[in-house]
């Protein structure tokens, strides 16, 4: 009998909801698509080509950034990842989906994946300059930029 | 007709054999107990919601995308489009949307699954200043400037600092 009467409370809480929030806790977190379009997606826009003038496009930075130390550094450290509510682990995961799915690259893309250790070994040092360590970066690499 | 009176009587005898009163009672009170918990689903909520427009006379009704309570304009900050000539996905006729935006989750209570909200604004006109709806949902203070909504988002867009109008409420994706 104290079996039933659990299962009807079980029952009953699933009807009026009240286990609703508790379940959602537990599925907070989002596939690295999902946290791309909560945490970058607002700004770069959907296929990270971002808009003229206000948000350069990351589809041709993306790799060759990854393929340097300063670069990979440059990724993690800009205030829109570092200060991002996303583990490091997440980060790590959001920054190799977005080489993979947002490069410009026309065939599979290969380059060096992101840790969470690695991740969390760049996050704490506070990037000052974004805009000049970019423009240094896009000068050592050698990248044409097209979206200005 | 005695054979039926016979076949009556022989099924409620069995059902008597089968069944006590106290287990009648007990079917009873679940019934009546089920009953009572029935205005407590959703489904009856969002019914009850259906008939009662606000003290303003504004719609309270949470399927209604011109209204506030409208499960997709959980996070919104601005004059709903619907009300200003364009959708809760689209924007009126003369404005331009904003490509920069704020991107949010809303869980919509028909399916049960949380959806990736854009909440891209219109601009090119002055302020629409219907249905204005504030509800914020994820949104943070602007210290944590990336996930803040109280930005004016016109002001990115193709022409620098054109006025905004209304904001939509775009599902972009499946939040999982």
């Amino acid at each position: 009998m104290a079996k039933r009467r659990i299962s009807v409370l079980i029952l009953y809480a699933a009807l009026t909801g009240i286990g609703g929030p508790w379940l959602c806790a537990m599925a907070a977190a989002f596939e690295p698509s999902v946290n791309y379009m909560l945490q970058c997606m607002g700004c770069h826009t959907p296929d990270g080509s971002g808009a003229a003038g206000r948000v350069p496009s990351i589809r041709s930075t993306l790799l060759p950034f990854s393929a340097v130390a300063a670069g990979r550094q440059f990724l993690v450290q800009v205030p829109g990842a570092s200060q991002s509510t996303l583990s490091d682990a997440e980060l790590a995961d959001l920054l190799n989906w977005m080489i993979e799915s947002l490069s410009n690259e026309p065939r599979a893309v290969v380059f060096k994946r992101f840790t969470g250790a690695e991740v969390a070994s760049y996050r704490g040092k506070p990037l000052v300059e974004v805009g000049a360590t970019r423009e240094r970066l896009l000068n050592a690499t050698g990248i044409e930029e097209t979206n200005k | 007709m005695s054979w039926f009176d016979a076949l009556t009587e022989g099924s409620v005898r069995a059902i008597a054999r089968r069944t006590s009163r106290r287990s009648l009672l007990a079917s009873l009170g679940s019934m009546l107990m089920g009953a009572s918990v029935l205005p407590l689903l959703p489904i009856a909520r969002g019914a009850a919601a259906a008939e009662n427009p606000g003290p303003d006379g504004k719609s309270t009704n949470a399927n209604d995308p011109n209204a506030c309570e409208y499960w997709r304009h959980c996070g919104i900050d601005g004059f709903l489009c619907g009300c200003c000539g364009g959708s809760a996905s689209t924007c009126p006729p003369g404005t331009e949307m904003s490509a920069i935006t704020w991107v949010g989750t809303c869980h919509n209570p028909d399916d049960g699954r949380m959806y990736v909200v854009s909440y891209n604004d219109c601009c090119g006109k002055s302020a629409c200043g219907r249905c204005l709806c504030n509800r914020n949902e994820r949104d943070t203070p602007l210290y944590i400037p990336f996930q803040s909504n109280d930005y004016d988002w016109c002001s990115a867009s193709s022409e620098a600092n054109i006025a905004y109008h209304c904001s939509t409420s775009r599902i972009v994706g499946l939040a999982k």
